[in-house]
This record gives C-alpha cells, structure tokens and sequence, in this order.
C-alpha cells in the first residue's frame, strides 16, 4: 500500500525536516500519526498525498515507485488517496454538494450518480440539510464533516486526515472517528494526525510517532490482536527508531 | 447542479472582465489594418490593370482653334507615326472636350481661355511583350510634330505600386504587432487568473485532476472573451469601415483611387475574430500547462 524507504525531506537549504524515514503500511491498517509540533507530521503526510516530493529515498504507493512514475501516471494514484485537510480546503463558491462531488466529476462521473452518492454521503455526515449551503455560512464542525466527506466520497484505498477533530468538540470528533472506522472496516487504509490522546486512548489504534523528523511506532495500550501495524527498517521495532 | 465546470470562477475575477475589451480594442485594429491591405491590393490591381501596356503622347496644342486644321495635322502625323511603329496596338487621340475635362480639377468647370494652349493627348496602347525603343519613337515624334512628348505610365506607377506595397506591409506587421500583443495579454491574464485561483488549482491538483482538466476551463473561458472581444472589435470595425465609405462618396476618384473590399477580403475580416479567439485559447492553454508542470 505505502512503502517509505530511507526519505528524506528538506525545504530549500534547511535542515532535513524529515530523515530516513523507512516503513511500510499494509492495506486496510488504521493508525495514528502523532507528534509535537513541528515534528513533520503534515509533511509526512503531503509526501504520501503526493503533494511534495522527497528529497531523497523511494516512496511506493500502490505498487507504484513515485519517482519513476510519470506525471500524466499520477492523477489516477491520487484519486486513490482521500485527504481532509487541516484548513478544510472547501471551495467557498461552490456549495456543500459540489464541494462533495469535485472527485468523482473529476474522475468523470455521471451527474445522477454523482448527485446520488453526494446527498447520501452528506446525510451520513449529517447535513442533509445543509447541501446547497455554501462554506462561508457553515460551522467549523460542518466544514469539517464537509471536507470529511468530499474525502471519502470516492472511496479511497488510502483516507489522510490532518488533525480533522482540530475545530470540533469531542462528540462530534469521536463521530469522526467511528466514520473512518467504518471506512477502514471495509478496507480503506487510514492515516490520522492528531495531538488528541484522548481519542488515540478511545481507538486503540497503533501510533506512528514523529520527534525530531525520525519515525518510531508504538502499539496501542490495549491493541486489537488482529491489528495490522506498520513495519518499520529491518533492525526497528516496535517503539524504535524508524 | 453538478454538470457545469465551476470550479474555477473565473468570469468574476474584476481585472478580467477588462480583457474583452482590451481584445476587442486590438481585433479593431487589425480588422482595420487588414481591410486596409486589402482596399489597396484591390486598387493596385486595378491601377496595374488600367495603366499595363499603356502611355500617352503629349502634343503642343494651338491656341484658338484647338480643334482646327492644325491641330488634326499633329494628330495624324503622330497617330500615324505612331501606328506605324512595331509594339503599338492603337493610338487614338482624346477629343479636346475631354483633355478639356481633365484639366477642371486644377482649372475649374466652364470655359476655358481661348488662348490657352490645352495640349493634345493621344492614348497609345502597346503590346506589353513588345520591345519599343521608346527614345528613339520620342525623337521621330519631336521630327514630325515639335514638342511632343512621350509620357511613360511605367514609371510612375511602379513608384505608386511599389508606394502601396509598403503601405499594405505595415498593414500586415501591424496585425502581427497587435497579434503579438494579444498573447502577451492573454498570458497576463491567464497568469493573472492561475494566481488568484493558486488554491483551488492545487487542491483541484491534489485530488487527482489531470493538467488538461484544470487548463479546459482556462481555454474555454479565453475561448469566451476571445470571441467575444472579437467580434466587439469588428463589429466597431465594419462601422468604421462604413463611415469611410460614406466619407469617400464625394470625393473625386482622380484625386483618391476607390478603396473597395471584396468578397476574400471580407471572409479575412469575419475570420479576425476566430482567430482571436484561437490565439486566446491556443496561449490560455499553452500557459496553464505550462504552469501546471512546476507542481509535483
């Protein structure tokens, strides 16, 4: 699904913001990225929405190499990657549903499926009432569940959050949560940034934790024994340096 | 709801609701530049037609009697000299009434001195493969008629062809300047609209649009202030172009040759617009994509 091997990320003659860093993410596998901030966390994650490129090392999304691929080759590995961003990223002339549907018309779907599926997804989110709203006079916790959706819709094989209970309260996070949950349940792949420890303590999910741009990941306290968790460089493990 | 491209708003953006009318202005321009090359291909056509193989014998008139004994003495000496000569098709002599009627412009309509010497002017056509030794047919004319003298068209209108040519070339480098500067605006723009819309392009990028879906919406919105400058442009141009013609109508055709387009011409102007429209889109395009390569 992901394979980051030895990368490294420097923005123009800085340090390296991220070093070495060499994991693999099985399909449908559910973590938590963490880390204090600054710790390259949001970086780490526009590496594997395909947004930034490494400065150095391999990374393999989907089978594919990254840096052999060629860039008409990478629109169709993003459609496959879901990403709700920190600041949301709506588009506040459109309204809740074309906000929602920009994926799958950009995949090229037909309009009644798009109108279809977009209604459904935003009733699931619970705004049903809310899809000709237009960003502007939607709520945090709205634009959120918005964002969230538009996400989703295309049923990702990999579904990126950047602290997406950042702007809400803790109910409306843990909606979130089982959400991804039942993303992953059938069997998306779920990567979630977040400082919340009281959400990581309520899921139980496996913790790749970012500190000075090295990687290390950490079981849950109380893991589920089928739990697929991310490996790291041969001579890691569990709690190691990546 | 769904079906339209609305992604990129592009039409609202306030500096660029300016662009039809920047095009407009330059498809004016180049509607006039055109038209003006082709009014005068039409005239040096004709000029070229009228005046190939021709020139006149100017000879002495006589005062008095103009139309006498004498005068006609000159004309036959010289139309017969004249046709004579190998080359010479035909040499007919204008009626004084008519050489009369030349000269109004300068002299003014009704009767002329009669002691005025209004000269004689035979029209001569000649072969145009034809080898005249025109000096020497000068100095037979100057033996049987004193005075005469051979008035050569060659001269003169290659100077006045070789005048409109020019003309007609800095027509067309003013179409290629305004063509010039219709790009560099449209890339302006279309750059112009790829800053203030930076977000949306990259989060359009990021969630899989391919380069040509992003650049689509740019191309058809140049495609609309393309055509529509365009056609802005010509319609104001064809107005002016009236306003001439009707400005023209009294002027004497000695004085200022007839300026008129045909049908080519006018298929070149309608054309003006779609290529507007085409250059707009081809460098809207050109430049989105063009952009679009930086991001990863």
């Amino acid at each position: 699904m992901v394979r980051f091997e030895n990368v490294g990320k420097r923005y123009g003659h800085g340090p390296e913001v991220l070093r070495d860093l060499t994991f693999r993410l099985t399909p449908g596998s559910f973590h938590f990225l963490t880390g204090p901030s600054g710790a390259g966390k949001t970086t780490l994650l526009k590496l594997m929405y395909l947004a930034q490129r490494p400065t150095r090392g391999e990374i393999e999304m989907f089978g594919q190499t990254i840096g052999k691929t060629r860039r008409r080759d990478l629109p169709p590995l993003r459609r496959r990657i879901g990403v709700v961003f920190q600041d949301f990223r709506l588009l506040d002339h459109l309204s809740a549903l074309e906000n929602v549907a920009l994926p799958l018309r950009i995949a090229g779907a037909r309009r009644e499926r798009i109108e279809a599926h977009v209604s459904e997804l935003l009733a699931w989110v619970g705004l049903a009432g809310q899809i000709n709203a237009k960003p502007p006079t939607l709520s945090d916790g709205e634009k959120q569940r918005v964002a969230i959706a538009r996400a989703v819709i295309g049923r990702p094989n990999l579904l990126l959050a950047d602290e997406p209970t950042g702007n809400i309260d803790l109910a409306q996070g843990l909606r979130i949560l089982h959400l991804f949950e039942e993303l992953n349940k059938i069997g998306t792949t779920v990567v979630i940034a977040t400082h919340d420890r009281s959400l990581i303590s309520t899921f139980g999910r496996p913790e790749l934790r970012l500190s000075n741009g090295e990687l290390t990941v950490h079981k849950a306290p109380v893991g589920r024994p089928d739990e697929d968790v991310a490996e790291l460089s041969p001579d890691a493990d569990s709690g190691r340096r990546a | 709801m769904t079906g339209r491209r609305i992604e990129l708003p592009l039409g609202g953006d306030a500096n660029r609701r300016f662009i039809p009318l920047i095009v407009g202005a330059m498809v004016y321009l180049a509607a006039l530049a055109l038209a003006g090359t082709f009014a005068l291909d039409g005239t040096i056509r004709q000029w070229s037609d009228n005046l190939r193989g021709a020139l006149t014998v100017q000879l002495p008139g006589v005062a008095q009697e103009p139309e006498g004994d004498e005068a006609q003495a000159r004309i036959d000496a010289a139309v017969g000299l004249l046709l004579e000569t190998t080359g010479v098709l035909s040499a007919t002599a204008l009626p004084h009434a008519q050489s009369q009627a030349l000269l109004e412009p300068w002299l003014g309509a009704g009767d002329l001195p009669t002691d005025l010497p209004i000269p004689i002017i035979v029209d001569v056509i000649v072969d145009t493969g034809a080898r005249i030794n025109y000096e020497d047919l000068g100095q037979r004319l100057e033996d049987v008629v004193p005075g005469a003298r051979i008035n050569d068209n060659g001269v003169f209108l290659s100077r006045l062809v070789t005048l409109a040519r020019v003309i007609q070339l800095v027509g067309l480098v003013v179409v290629l300047i305004v063509a010039i500067a219709a790009v560099s605006i449209v890339v302006f723009a279309t750059r112009a609209g790829m800053t203030s819309h930076r977000d949306t392009i990259e989060l359009l990028h990021l969630i899989g649009a391919r380069d040509n879906y992003i650049a689509r919406r740019f191309v058809t919105h140049a495609l609309s202030y393309g055509l529509s400058g365009g056609l802005l442009g010509l319609a104001l141009a064809v107005l002016t172009l009236g306003a001439l013609a009707l400005a023209a109508r009294g002027v004497d055709q000695a004085l200022l040759p007839r300026l008129s387009l045909d049908l080519t011409a006018w298929v070149a102007l309608l054309c003006v617009p779609l290529a507007s429209a085409l250059i707009a889109m081809i460098t809207a395009r050109m430049t989105v994509l063009r952009a679009l390569r930086r991001l990863p």
